[in-house]
């Protein structure tokens, strides 16, 4: 079971995507944590997470970005132009970051070199960067903005009972990825990073209902599975956009398991449940803003920091990476600070800026993370 | 941080070489010229700054006015508040005991000014955490603050959230490292909705409480008044300007678009700008009357439009370079938002702001909706080729000035304007505009030295047959 999460986290148009749309479905993509699956799902749609992974060249995503962006939007332009991404019939690109809200502008102006590329619902969904009664009344306006375009173009209803039943379904599966956390926190560990990775994105990128049923599984089947973490450093990933298994072995490949992290594509947003009785796009937008522990929400550090030290507590960590893909200056400073008071807690820190993509620093990565092994052993 | 760098405060330095080069020409020629022999790393940009005559005056003295306020501060028990210049000024200056600083200008100050610039300072910024590819514009000054060499702030205003991440980060980490209080300002990626201008309305409201709560008193509304009835007039005179810029030969020499933006941002509804707005329509006005230019020789052999930020190289030297290759500098054009009513309004009511002062609800209003059309806030906050923002202006302001040649430079940290930059060069170029993107840092020469710089620009130059 886990080897189809592994394969949809290594491909993008994994087997469950075709499936999907054999049946007749049509896929919706996403960029950013803060446009809610709910929503897509709730329109009958699949919610897909755009992502940048499998990429071999820049031609494409350099052609159109400057060359001070972070290269993890240029790669998902890159599968763009390359027509990777034609099985998508729409994508929602949000302002979670600005490299990321200039894909919006780069994609639609790529498209008309690249003819096709171009999926025929395209959206810019803008976020606001703080959460209190205006903004959440604002983002809950937009989300209605947001639901009248799919039903518009997909000839679809939204209605409040298909919102709710989806958020049933998601804060079901927030219940079982919060199980996954526990075994991951547990002392014996009885998966790898890798593989607790591999769920997570392969949440992102299958149908919903198949995942919760698959992962039930999954926590059964691990509830009796060996310690994977025997004679292993305890260690918790932090920073950017992270949905590349190769990195995280390349850690635990020092000897090390991943047991937990505050992630993008990892474990970042499954800790609270949405308020399942209340008015639906509501209760998705005080979620969505309210929960949120990316540094884009400007002004709350202390939350953010509490939250990892919580996690890190009851994990039991040995020591924390605060990676940051490069011109990412959200997760690096921030990571700044972190390093900081996390050291001071008696936790030993070490910050690695990298280029997302293929690991084409493998070699200075790992020299890194040995060195960082050493200093914990 | 050398230790002879930590051997005074950064806002002191500052203060003390603008107090010396604002009083230079209040005494005789000989004393100018002795005090030239003492201020080495300050001469060159005191020559291009005063070489204007009165106008550089002002300018001088309207920006020592706002180093004296910063300065006397803490003596005089006032709360220091750090914000970033992309927020409308006349929200602090209409509180008794509130005086801003500015992070932007702060850089821009030690960048134009200082032998080596604000390098060791944004290079410390790195040293305690923050990243070395964010923004220039803000490390040069932080990161005296963060080094403990400047009177510090009692709270903070991040205004930038939605329109740049880079800048609101800077402001964030600064909060978060020093533990000081912080409101965050944010801007929706639309501009002109109901919506949306209800939106920033409660924004700006909130942030009001905040600055209220720290500072202990209430805004001033009559102080607030004043400020914003002596907007509407530097608004005019601007607009006035404006119309002098449109004409060939540009009776306005380059340096005028820093003086005039310069004021915008550090002293918008104080009496010194308006006083230096109107010094400047009296110099455009004379050489538009000989039916010269604004350069040194009266020439023009070019004119150019920055599209977004000038280059703020050590002494000045952009502008002399262009005062000396007889280019004629247009509107920069970021600093481009008008009140309504303004000329270069016409057709695009929805995008101005509108200045009410009848009560305090009023004048709220009208601070909400001219803080968010302020420089960055208008034009990068949506897509860039969506109505009222990059491009949209880019062309209207080239349709109205006429430029030979666009250029665009910013900083390293700047992912929004670089992340469509190229775009924005394509879609000029189609419209038959040379359009250059520069490679360069407008606040670090370490990036890309001046040299290198009009190497490339003279290039371009060359290469597209500008001035031929």
């Amino acid at each position: 079971m886990i080897e189809q999460m592994k394969e949809a986290a290594h491909v993008l148009e994994n087997q469950f995507v075709r499936k999907w749309r054999e049946d007749g479905g049509k896929v919706v993509g996403y960029s950013c944590t803060f446009m809610p699956e709910e929503i897509i799902h709730a329109a009958g749609l699949l919610p897909f997470r755009l992502r940048g992974i499998g990429t071999t060249t820049l031609s494409i995503g350099d052609a159109y970005f400057g060359p001070v962006i972070c290269s993890f939007p240029k790669c998902m332009l890159q599968l763009a132009g390359q027509g990777i991404y034609n099985f998508l019939d729409g994508a929602i690109i949000t302002n979670g970051c600005d490299s990321m809200r200039r894909l919006e502008e780069c994609w639609r102006k790529a498209s008309e070199d690249y003819p096709g590329t171009l999926p025929g619902y395209y959206e810019f969904f803008s976020v606001p960067h703080k959460a209190v009664d205006y903004s959440i009344a604002f983002y809950e306006e937009e989300l209605r903005d947001i639901i009248g375009t799919l039903e518009t173009h997909f000839r679809v209803t939204v209605t409040d009972e298909a919102l709710r039943k989806s958020i049933r379904l998601y804060n079901e599966g927030r219940t079982l990825l919060q199980k996954l956390d526990s075994l991951r926190f547990s002392e014996k560990v009885p998966l790898t990073g890798g593989d607790a990775m591999a769920i997570l994105i392969a949440g992102h990128a299958l149908p919903r209902e198949q995942f919760n049923s698959m992962l039930t599984r999954i926590i059964g089947d691990l509830e009796r599975a060996p310690s994977q973490s025997e004679k292993k450093k305890r260690l918790m990933l932090i920073g950017s956009a992270s949905d590349d298994i190769d990195f995280i072995r390349v850690i635990e490949d020092a000897g090390a398991i991943i047991v937990a992290d505050t992630v993008c594509f990892g474990s970042r947003i499954h800790s609270y449940q949405v308020d399942g009785e209340g008015e639906p796009v509501h209760a998705l937008s005080s979620h969505y803003l309210n929960h949120s522990i990316c540094p884009r929400m400007l002004g709350y550090y202390k939350s953010r920091l509490a939250h990892i030290m919580e996690t890190a507590r009851k994990a039991k960590i040995d020591g924390v990476i605060l990676q940051n893909v490069r011109f990412c200056d959200l997760h690096g400073s921030e990571n700044g600070v972190l390093e900081r008071d996390i050291e001071s807690a008696g936790i030993p820190c070490m910050r690695l800026e990298r280029e997302y993509g293929p690991l084409v620093e493998t070699g200075r990565i790992r020299m890194r993370i040995d060195a960082f092994m050493e200093r914990i052993s | 941080m050398k230790r002879e760098t930590r051997e005074y405060n950064y806002d002191w330095m500052i203060w003390s070489i603008f107090n010396a080069g604002a009083k230079a020409l209040d005494g005789t020629q000989k004393e100018y010229e002795s005090l030239m022999n003492v201020i080495p790393s300050f001469r060159t940009l005191l020559h291009t700054v005063l070489r204007h005559g009165k106008p550089g005056v002002l300018f001088l003295k309207m920006l020592l006015e706002y180093l004296d306020e910063l300065m006397s501060a803490k003596r005089e028990g006032k709360k220091l508040c750090l914000g970033t210049f992309v927020t409308a000024k006349h929200i602090f200056y209409a509180f008794d005991n509130v005086v801003p600083i500015w992070a932007e200008p702060m850089t821009v100050f030690g960048t134009l000014a200082l032998r080596k610039a604000t390098a060791e300072y944004m290079d410390y910024c790195c040293e305690v955490g923050f990243t070395e590819t964010s923004c220039s514009a803000q490390r040069g000054s932080l990161g005296a603050y963060l080094a403990g060499l400047a009177d510090m702030p009692d709270f903070m205003i991040c205004g930038a959230p939605g329109i740049c991440d880079t800048n609101a980060n800077a402001i964030q980490f600064m909060s978060s490292y020093l533990d000081i209080p912080l409101f965050q300002l944010n801007f929706p990626a639309k501009l002109t909705e109901g919506r949306v201008m209800d939106y920033h309305r409660k924004d700006l409201r909130a942030m009001i409480s905040f600055i209220e709560e720290h500072a202990g008193t209430r805004i001033n509304e009559g102080k607030l008044r004043d400020l914003l009835e002596e907007q509407r007039r530097q608004d005019e005179l601007a607009s006035e300007l404006y119309d002098f810029m449109r004409l060939t030969p540009c009776p306005v020499p380059p340096i005028f678009q820093l003086f005039h933006y310069g004021g915008r941002l550090t002293m918008p509804g104080r009496k010194s700008y308006t006083a230096l707005l109107k010094s400047m329509l009296e110099v455009a006005r004379k050489n538009a009357a000989a039916g010269v230019a604004g350069t040194a020789s009266g020439k023009e052999r070019a004119r150019l439009l920055m599209c977004y930020i000038d280059h703020y190289t050590t002494d000045g030297r952009f502008w002399e370079w262009l005062d000396t290759r007889e280019i004629s500098l247009l509107p920069t054009l970021i600093f481009n938002f008008w009140h309504e009513g303004a000329n270069y309004a016409a057709g695009k009511a929805s995008e101005t702001y509108h200045i009410d002062t009848s009560n305090m609800d009023t004048m709220l209003d009208s601070l909400a909706d001219l803080n968010s059309r302020m420089p960055m806030v208008k034009q990068l906050r949506g897509p860039y080729d969506a109505p009222h923002m990059w491009l949209d202006d880019l062309l209207g302001m080239s349709k109205l000035m006429k430029p030979d040649f666009l250029v665009y430079i910013g900083s390293m940290g700047c992912r929004n304007s670089w992340g469509i930059n190229k775009l924005l060069q394509r879609d000029c170029e189609r419209e038959g505009l040379p359009t250059m993107l520069l490679f360069a840092d407008a606040f670090d020469d370490r990036v890309a030295s001046w040299e290198s710089i009009m190497d490339k620009l003279n290039e371009f130059m060359r290469v597209r047959r500008i001035s031929a």
